[in-house]
């Protein structure tokens, strides 16, 4: 039984807005990345999962449950982790997560007790005693990923747990989630519009864009991807681009920006003696990071 | 060694070999215990809810307001109660305050409490958009709009409630033989209980259902507020004015008027104090009118948290 299956899923919002357009998916249990640019339809997705929305057309189910009929019963099981704020700034985090592990059903003893052991597992210690108003971005994150674990749910629906996180807190929540994902075996979407992201927690990858299902593939298959040598120049991106097509190099131009296909170590000398010799004002030689762009225009490409 | 250890009274707890003291990542672990499912988490609900109404578990500061309104609310009980034992009931004193005319006098603290406290249960969470986090669990967007309304209901009738049990708990206390007295007031209990009832629906359900449309605590306040004294006040000029059945009429608009009539049917002796007996509606009409404005209270409530976004 697949953890997540939709078909022809289907959500408008209003006339014009279409967020989903007939996504089929099929997902087995793991860490799965849920990637896409903003408004590509990923917090729809989460939450018509929820049973938070209903489709407009097309049926999906969690767990073999259908989302549309069985929300109370999804949502017994799923520990979700919204985009944005949700959380009283007068509770304290005991409060608050005791109070949510009691709505998920929890008795009172067993609350108390499930609310220390996941909010040490998401790093709160004496703070958790203090009302979450005072909190840093980070802690309150880290409250957020707490209520959704308290229940021990079978599926985690972590919509950008890393959102306003600087980079040391990025690194630390994500920690959290690969390490919640692998050693305890719980089943994790995380949605993000950030690859780099994906690529260090997850083992599967959706890609969505425009509401419609981009690929979906163990994360290997992207990884394997040589990368690009991103070449930006002050002027005469295309002097370069032709110098460099003469020394048998495949270039393409893009504005200032001059791709060099598979660039191994060679060739980067090959870049700096054609900068060079043009002439021209070097304004940075990096190779391209994987980024959503490339994932879009590498399946524009392919269809 | 793997795996756990029977443990052994007299052999030491931990694994031969052990660094004594060591910590040990107990890391995440998994619960197997019971869930109690969606009954429990609107019973939750309601209780967290009504405890929030009367700022427990919240900053000092929370509590302020409804315990000084209830405790406003006591005040002409406790009164009575001190009047009734330093004068003689011989001495024919009429009290100033009975089961019949308590919560009719009191109308304007418990509608202040409302217009305080159902923001306080409502706004909150879909300000600091917490109805998300409640949405995404086992319980369904109408057991909230209920849980919410019975708690808000239930924290109006405590406040309501209390004064009238310190008369009923006076009366039988302040007399001479207070055993034959218990006997006296046993028939007062259904008004004492059901009186507070009847006056906390309405006022409740209708406060909610105002405060459940914003996010914002002080609109929702003033809101409640205009409803409840507003109208009332100027039912009270129109009245003066023109004497007419539209100001008979215009009475209604408040809750607690439509409480006093109500309590008039069904409960105790006519106050004939009140608002309500001041105008010249049949009796029923106050009890139809009850009945109608928690309905619609109650449908505005479920439509509300139906529609909203999460």
């Amino acid at each position: 039984m697949p953890l997540i299956e939709a078909r022809a899923l289907t959500k408008r919002y209003g006339e014009h807005v279409l967020a989903l357009d007939g996504l089929d998916l099929g997902v087995e249990p793991g860490i799965i990345g849920l990637v896409g640019a903003n408004g590509a339809g990923k917090s729809t997705l989460l939450k018509i999962l929820l049973g938070l929305l209903s489709p407009t057309s097309g049926t999906a189910s969690v767990m073999g449950l259908d989302v549309t009929r069985q929300g109370p019963e999804i949502r017994q099981w799923v520990g979700y982790l919204p985009e944005h704020d949700c959380l009283p700034p007068d509770a304290s985090a005991t409060e608050f997560v005791t109070h949510m592990g009691r709505m998920s059903g929890l008795p009172a003893a067993a609350a108390r007790e499930r609310t220390a052991e996941v909010l040490r597992h998401v790093g709160l210690y004496e703070e958790r005693y203090r009302p979450i108003g005072g909190y840093s971005t980070g802690m309150k994150q880290r409250v957020k990923l707490a209520q959704a674990l308290v229940h021990d749910p079978k599926l985690l629906l972590l919509d950008e747990p890393t959102n306003g996180l600087d980079p040391a807190g990025r690194d630390e929540m994500l920690a959290l989630v690969k390490r919640t994902g692998t050693e305890f075996g719980m089943a994790t979407v995380v949605a993000s519009h950030l690859l780099g992201e994906i690529e260090r927690v997850c083992t599967f990858l959706l890609a969505i864009d425009a509401g419609k299902l981009l690929r979906a593939a163990p994360i290997v298959s992207f990884t394997e991807r040589t990368g690009t040598l991103s070449v930006e120049v002050e002027d005469g991106a295309d002097q370069l681009a032709a110098r460099l097509r003469g020394e048998g190099l495949e270039a393409a131009v893009d504005g200032r920006v001059v791709l060099v296909a598979s660039a191994d170590e060679g060739r980067y000398d090959l870049v700096r003696d054609a900068v060079d010799e043009l002439g021209l004002a070097l304004v940075r030689l990096e190779h391209q990071r994987h980024r959503l762009e490339d994932l879009f225009s590498a399946q524009d490409a392919a269809a | 060694m793997t795996g756990p250890r029977p443990v052994v009274a007299g052999e030491p707890l931990a694994a031969p070999g052990a660094v004594a003291g060591a910590i040990y990542d107990l890391g995440y672990r998994g619960y197997d215990g019971p869930r109690l499912g969606r009954g429990a988490a609107v019973a939750t609900l309601f209780w967290h809810s009504l405890r929030a109404a009367f700022g427990w578990g919240r900053s000092g500061r929370s509590k302020i307001v409804p315990w000084g309104l209830a405790a406003f609310g006591l005040i002409p009980a406790a009164i009575t109660t001190a009047v009734a034992a330093l004068v003689p009931p011989e001495a024919g004193a009429a009290l100033p305050f009975t089961y019949d005319n308590y919560l009719s006098n009191i109308w304007t603290i418990l509608a202040l409490f409302v217009a305080a406290q159902a923001p306080e249960l409502v706004s909150g969470d879909q300000r600091h958009r917490v109805l998300s986090l409640y949405f995404s669990h086992a319980l369904a967007r109408s057991d909230y709009a209920l849980a919410k309304l019975a708690a808000m209901v239930a924290a109006v009738f405590l406040v309501g409630f209390a004064p009238m049990l310190l008369l009923l708990v006076g009366s039988i206390l302040v007399t001479a033989d207070v055993p034959a007295a218990l006997g006296d007031q046993l028939e007062n209990v259904p008004q004492v209980v059901l009186a507070p009832l009847i006056y906390a629906i309405p006022g409740a359900s209708l406060g909610l259902a105002i405060a459940a449309w914003t996010p914002r605590r002080a609109y929702a306040t003033g809101a409640i507020i205009a409803v409840f004294v507003v109208t009332a006040a100027t039912a009270g000029i129109l009245e003066e004015a023109t004497r007419g059945r539209l100001s008979d009429w215009a009475q209604l608009v408040n809750p607690f008027v439509a409480a006093d009539g109500t309590r008039d049917l069904l409960v105790g002796e006519p106050n004939f104090e009140s608002a309500a007996s001041r105008t010249s509606l049949a009796p029923w009409i106050f009890g139809a009118w009850t009945l109608l404005l928690a309905a619609a209270s109650t449908v505005a409530v479920l439509w509300r948290y139906r529609r909203i976004a999460a």
